[in-house]
């Protein structure tokens, strides 16, 4: 799916200036990473992008249409084709995983599926497939308050490949699971992605990770794009720029904190290093 | 797992099970409540019900009326308030004695560790009969003693909420800090210096806190019995649906609700005071304000008293001795022939399928309404159907029964509405509680995935509450079987209405029987509840 972003801003209600004048395009089957440094923006771009937030300056358009102009169906069948990978996977605890991954296609089946899937499974092979492409076949029926963490990030992912969106959005996917897994689990979402031509715009905190595997880098800081650039073109001296505040060690899969993701339940969520 | 292998839900079987198990027990139950919704249709019960709710407009404003309701009014208030005290009288040294911090025996265990035993088991059961039967019941048996009038409503309050405020305040007492008593009580002290100085002043503002909630619940429970005969706001309600005066009946049922929100704003204000006085700064002792107070109460109390001219004294002549002595000697000696245990069997039955209809209608009902309670829907709807709500939850099941066994006729199926329509408003506001507290991310995570606003809430948010309103409903199914008990006094059917019938003709060993299958239904509930809160608690 292709997008384009224009003069974007998004201002809080409380004054706060969380971006500010984004221009940013992609065309379809672009491999898009967003890099930079905590409270930089990138979640907020990616909530943009995914028609989760209204900007309050500047124009979106998602698939040559522009979002907030749609119907309340409308804009129900363009989000169907957009899946969000979140930091923290917005599963409910008591869910068990083949439900949490069938969940992805409820854009997609009509009412009746649905509520027949709460009954007994609708699509218990796909979800297995899904789940096998990130080495958790064999969880499909526990309670998603029986894993861990990082294999509950993990359910989050295989919801969105078997949800098989045009437009991919990650936000710092792999936060949970350890390098080897983090690698393993972000190729497993560039290979989706450049399988079925579909777009992908991941943000992520290990620069390393980023600048392995998307062909495009953006980095972003204090709400603003301060670079767009091809992975090749991106300079040692640019990322130390972008990561300044952070000191000078730039944030690596080998130096960057593991967070504990607990299943959503009440109030706090996340735990770790980084929690805003 | 092989993944060659056809796929198939592990927890299939389990739930078709449940599915069978469930139907298979629901149908009975069904039957047993004659659950006919035909009945609400039916052209005569809707003509009849019709007549009666179109006379409510206009309400009766004469003003001989209006001088009945308001001395009927003050009455109910005196009833509570006189009622209080006496449970409080019965309360305190029960509670006392049945604190086990507050005993000098456990010690060690030192001497006289058996009569301590013996006592505090012995009283413990004293409570569990005095808690168990409830106040309807005691209200009802009083007034064969004491004649129509409040005198026997508020011995009723008296006993049960005694027993109820005991317990209570012994579990209050044992669940905080318990080390002061028990070094009071190592250095030599009494039960009571052990409580003044070790246990009240950490406890003080719970105990009184509970004292004024338990307060407003008798303003209700007041009204209530007044259906028995038990004078107040009830009797003057149970005349006007006898003799089908519409008018009359609104009237007192505005003026029911009035006293209803005003009791509960006005425990509400009295027991944030207390809260916000615990953080201020205290006199020693009493204090010039604490003082004042206590008169006031003292003053309130002596005037409803006063007010109600309860001819205690009744109590002491021998003819009411002689009568309390043959009511104890029947119940003491139930009838207990096999076709007449058969025949409560069924009233217990009976009394469990219209708990058990009535608190399902109303899980789905409330549900229902608690979608829009919660704003989902709007602002508007949000609003109109929190009134729905407070309306249905405001008239107590008994003032409800009268009004269905009107429209659906007299049997089972007219408590199970009643019970519906209060519990409701119930769980459709505590249900809209936690909808509006349930974690938001799941929800919005489908949303933003393009799903249908039903498939969003059955797939994000349904499994974040379900386990808490499973609790709710649960909660409520225990109230509603004691509810099911007395709701035959109006005619709904159940164990109330087989006492009912047998205390009109004067068959006390008959109604023993009854009397102590209520004990038992409630004792049930009771440990059923305890049992599957534990263990849904556990997982």
């Amino acid at each position: 799916m292709s997008f384009t972003l224009a003069g974007v801003g998004l201002t809080h209600a409380n004054g706060f200036t969380a971006l500010a004048d984004v221009s940013l395009a992609a065309q379809r089957g672009e491999r898009i990473a967003v890099i930079g440094p905590s409270g930089a923006g990138k979640t907020t771009l990616l909530r943009l992008l995914g028609a989760a937030l209204r900007p309050t300056a500047g124009n979106i358009s998602l698939l040559a249409a522009d979002p907030w102009a749609l119907s309340a169906s409308g804009l129900r069948r363009l989000r169907s084709h957009i899946g969000v990978v979140h930091q923290a996977p917005p599963l409910p605890p008591r869910q068990r995983v083949v439900t949490a991954v069938l969940a992805g296609r409820l854009g997609e089946w009509p009412l009746w599926k649905s509520i027949a899937s709460l009954i007994y499974p609708a699509d218990i092979a796909g979800a297995r497939e899904a789940l096998a492409r990130l080495d958790l076949g064999e969880r499909l029926f526990d309670r998603c308050d029986r894993i861990s963490g990082g294999q509950l990030q993990r359910v989050g992912i295989a919801r969105v490949l078997y949800q098989r969106p045009d437009l991919i959005l990650a936000d710092e996917p792999v936060s949970a699971l350890d390098p080897a897994l983090a690698r393993q689990a972000v190729n497993v979402l560039l290979r989706d992605a450049e399988a079925r031509g579909a777009t992908l715009v991941a943000s992520l905190h290990a620069v390393d990770l980023a600048l392995a595997g998307f062909p495009r880098i953006v980095g972003v800081r204090d709400g603003r794009i301060v670079f767009d650039r091809a992975a090749a073109e991106v300079s040692e001296t640019m990322l130390h720029e972008l990561y300044a505040a952070e000191g000078s060690e730039l944030p690596t899969l080998a130096r960057e904190p593991r967070q504990a993701v607990a299943p959503v339940d009440g109030g706090a969520v996340l735990t770790g290093a980084r929690c805003r | 797992m092989n993944a060659g292998l056809p796929l198939r839900d592990p927890a299939a079987r389990g739930r078709a099970t449940a599915l069978i198990v469930a139907l298979v027990v629901l149908w009975p139950l069904l039957v047993v409540a004659e659950f006919k919704p035909a009945a609400l249709f039916d052209a005569q019960n809707l003509r009849v019900t019709g007549n009666f709710l179109a006379a409510f407009l206009p309400p009766e404003a004469g003003r001989e009326f209006l001088g009945f309701l308001a001395r009927a009014t003050l009455e109910t208030l005196a009833i509570a308030t006189a009622g209080i005290t006496l449970a409080l009288l019965l309360a305190v040294p029960l509670a006392l004695l049945t604190t086990r911090v507050l005993a000098v025996a456990e010690i060690g265990p030192g001497p006289g560790q058996g009569r301590a035993a013996i006592l505090h088991h012995g009283l413990r059961v004293l409570l569990t009969v005095l808690r168990g039967i409830p106040e309807l019941v005691w209200a009802l048996l009083f007034v064969r003693v004491f004649g129509l009038g409040p005198a026997a409503g508020v011995l009723a309050l008296g006993l049960t909420y005694g027993g109820m405020l005991a317990k209570v305040y012994a579990e209050i007492l044992e669940s905080g800090d318990t080390k002061p008593a028990r070094a009071i009580l190592e250095a030599g002290g009494g039960r009571l210096q052990a409580f003044l100085y070790g246990l009240l002043p950490g406890n003080a503002q719970e105990l009184t806190s509970y004292t004024v909630y338990r307060w407003e619940c008798a303003v209700r429970a007041s009204v209530v019995m007044g259906f028995v005969g038990a004078g107040g706001l009830g009797q003057l309600m149970d005349q006007a649906m006898k003799m089908l005066n519409g008018g009359e009946a609104s009237t007192i049922l505005l003026a029911f609700l009035a006293l209803v929100l005003a009791a509960d704003a006005f425990s509400g204000l009295l027991r944030r005071q207390l809260a916000a006085a615990g953080l201020r700064h205290r006199h020693a002792g009493v204090g010039p304000a604490g003082g004042g107070v206590i008169a006031a109460l003292a003053a309130v109390v002596l005037a409803s008293f006063l007010f109600l001219d309860l001819g205690f004294a009744a109590l002491l002549t021998r003819e009411s001795a002689q009568l309390i002595g043959e009511f104890l000697g029947a119940f003491l000696t139930p009838d207990l022939t096999p076709v007449w245990l058969g025949k409560v069997a069924y009233g217990m039955l009976e009394t469990l399928a219209i708990s058990a209809i009535g608190t399902l209608l109303a899980v789905a009902a409330g549900f229902a309404c608690a979608l829009p309670a919660s704003g989902r829907l709007g602002r508007y709807a949000g609003q109109s159907s929190r009134f729905v709500l407070n309306a249905l939850r405001s008239v107590p099941e008994l003032v409800w029964a009268t009004l269905t066994a009107l429209s659906v006729g007299l049997g089972p199926f007219a408590g199970v509405l009643a019970l519906a329509l209060h519990t409701t408003g119930v769980l459709g506001r505590l249900f809209a509680e936690t909808l509006e507290n349930a974690p938001p991310a799941p929800h919005d995570a489908l949303r933003d995935a393009g799903a249908r606003p039903l498939a969003v809430f059955l797939y994000g948010t349904l499994p974040e509450i379900a386990p808490q309103c499973a609790a709710y409903a649960l909660y409520r199914w225990e109230m509603s079987i004691r509810m099911a008990a007395i709701l035959g006094f109006v005619g709904a059917g159940g164990l109330g209405q087989l006492l009912y019938f047998e205390l009109s003709l004067f068959h006390h060993a008959q109604a023993g029987t009854v009397i102590a299958a209520m004990l038992l239904l409630s004792l049930l509930a009771d440990a059923a509840s305890a049992r599957l809160r534990r263990g849904m608690a556990a997982g």
